[in-house]
């Protein structure tokens, strides 16, 4: 039996439908990501999890109890929002305290309660700072304890890492991973970020224009994608149609066909490792571009563009603009996509 | 060339200064003089006019007047336009135009045609609040709704009010004790010094006192006015005092914007 159920939700706003027949299920414990691309109605569904927007059809059950027509207050759910919603006129320690003191606890087990939120987020010595003295993440990991102190049956995360730099978002990021496994707290995240989703989450679930197009966890999404969408959407995929797959691997095919970039070896700088490649394909670099551990290359072939990935091991394996190489696809790793 | 071109800044900004200040700067000496007719500077120098201003009953009636109108209205404003402006910016943020527009009203009509059209309306039965402080009270709330709306809704504009609702309703917290301990504190600012300052320009509204009200509920404006047949030197003491206790008010609301 799953925690949480939303079973056939929609939501329009007047005559533009938002979602509609949205149905997934999640255990408890588990950390389930919503991703998709700004629009496709991702943050609205948290909304309505959450009880800020209603629905306009479906119910969603947690633990067993309907909580489609309740009150925010009343669902024992717990959101931190991308902007923080930091309370500016109180400090670190009054705004953790907020909801505790809402439900009326005794002011020591209110004060108890968000010392261990304070040591969770690790923020001790900052208490008695106010918002507007603290940096992007530590605003974050306040709004973080805000919502762990009040034992949430279901914490929701509106793309709580957008507003950060990059190096706070990738710790950040795996703090939240580790105090959600520590607490088992069943987790929904939603993200447009892909690398975000893949590293985090437990399942993703893909959303596009009010849809879930494809759910499972990170690495089936990875290697697996439903539909030219997600290819498209996660991992830089090439997609190649009918004719471009005959003419540059030689694969019959009736839909089309995606390669991770990393699946196309350069035929002087790859090591091969035995598996079942195509013919070489001749292209030249238009571009290449260094991304950390990864160089990607856009290479011109005859019959389209390919996009491929090489680990960047030395400096010696940059190639120039307009070089001239041979290109292997390994035909194990291809993926007929709809 | 820089610290000369400064300095001419300085000169301009000093000599305006000056000019803004010698009326008062006289004022305030003739006040303070005993006597001062045919020479350059007064005979002597006295509180007196002071002492004789502060103990006459009529002036601390009207002074309490006014400040009592002054509090009133503006208290009036804050029941009604706080609550109003918060419904607006979070219920129906497309009404902001139709607030815009209402609040430019005041400023459309002059005081002097709108006190006639409020001589007509509220001379007579069934509302007959013409020369009762009560028609003062409702009209200086209109006189400054600009400037409250305004400053108040511009401090919510600040606020990120849809997620702060949003949070402190997850956080069990009904709309109203939201609005309450989050909208109210966050505002505070914005409304503290717009009423200081209101309070500042009504404690000087002349117009509407007098035509209005008169001297059946006497304002210290309209004190003063009365009093314009006495001795320049008790009506300057006046002045000054007026001026002093709104220089007071202002700088307080100086003080709070920073």
């Amino acid at each position: 039996m799953s925690y949480v159920e939303v079973n056939n939700l929609a939501k329009a706003f007047g005559d533009s439908k938002v979602f509609a027949d949205i149905n997934f299920s999640i255990s408890q414990g588990e950390f389930v990501t919503l991703l998709g691309p700004s629009g496709c109605g991702k943050s609205t569904l948290l909304r309505c999890l959450a009880g800020l927007e209603t629905v306009d059809h479906g119910n969603i059950t947690v633990g067993g109890d309907d909580i489609t027509d309740l009150a925010p207050q009343r669902r024992g759910i717990a959101m931190v929002f991308q902007s923080y919603a930091l309370f500016p006129n109180m400090n670190v320690i009054d705004n953790i305290a907020f909801g505790l003191r809402m439900q009326k606890l005794s002011e020591d087990e209110v004060q108890r309660r968000v010392k261990e939120g304070v040591e969770l987020v690790e923020l001790n010595g900052r208490e008695s700072h106010y918002p507007h003295q603290l940096s992007g993440g530590q605003r974050q990991r306040v709004a973080l304890a805000r919502s762990l102190v009040m034992k949430p049956r279901i914490l929701l995360l509106d793309e709580p890492l957008s507003a950060l730099d990059a190096r706070i978002r990738r710790s950040l990021r795996e703090q939240i991973r580790l105090i959600q496994q520590d607490l088992q707290l069943t987790t929904i995240f939603v993200t447009h970020d892909q690398e975000e989703a893949l590293t985090m989450s437990d399942r993703i679930f893909l959303m596009n224009e009010g849809q879930i197009v494809q759910s499972g966890t990170a690495e089936e999404i990875y290697t697996e994608p439903a539909d030219s969408f997600v290819a498209g959407f996660i991992g830089n995929y090439n997609l190649l149609d009918q004719q471009q797959a005959k003419a540059l691997i030689d694969v019959e095919t009736n839909h089309q066909l995606a390669i991770r970039p990393e699946s196309i070896l350069i035929r002087t700088m790859s090591p091969s490792d035995g598996g079942n490649y195509s013919a070489p394909i001749q292209a030249t670099v238009k571009s290449s571009m260094l991304l950390g551990n990864v160089i990607r290359y856009r290479m011109e072939a005859e019959h389209g563009e390919l996009v491929v990935d090489l680990l960047n091991r030395s400096s010696e394996r940059l190639v120039s603009r307009g070089t001239a190489l041979e290109l292997q696809v390994n035909l194990d790793e291809i993926r007929e996509v709809a | 060339m820089n610290s000369n071109s400064n300095r001419i800044h300085y000169v301009v900004v000093y000599s305006l200064f000056a000019i803004l200040l010698l009326p008062l700067l006289s004022t305030a000496l003739y006040s303070l003089a005993s006597q001062w007719g045919a020479t350059i500077l007064p005979d002597s120098l006295t509180f007196d006019w002071y002492i004789q201003l502060w103990s006459d009953p009529r002036f601390l009636q009207a002074f309490g007047h006014s400040v009592l109108i002054c509090l009133a209205a503006l208290a009036l404003g804050t029941i009604l336009t706080v609550p109003t402006i918060f419904v607006v910016f979070y219920y129906f943020p497309k009404l902001h135009w139709v607030m815009n527009i209402l609040i430019l009203l005041p400023f459309a009509v002059p005081p002097v045609v709108s006190s006639v059209g409020l001589l007509q309306l509220y001379a007579g039965e069934p509302l007959q609040l013409i020369g009762t402080p009560w028609i003062l009270i409702f009209t200086y709330f209109t006189i400054a709704l600009p400037f409250m709306y305004r400053a108040i809704a511009n401090s919510m504009q600040a606020l990120n009010l849809k997620d702060l609702m949003d949070a402190a309703h997850l956080l069990g917290a009904s709309t109203f004790r939201a609005f309450l301990l989050v909208i109210i504190p966050n505002i505070r600012k914005g409304l503290m010094v717009s009423l200081f300052l209101s309070f500042s320009f009504l404690f000087g509204e002349f117009v509407f006192a007098n035509i209005l009200v008169g001297t059946r509920y006497e304002t210290l404006q309209v004190y003063l006015f009365n009093m314009r047949q006495t001795s320049g030197h008790f009506t300057s003491a006046i002045v000054i005092s007026y001026f002093v206790f709104v220089l007071i008010f202002t700088w307080i609301a100086n003080r709070l914007n920073k």
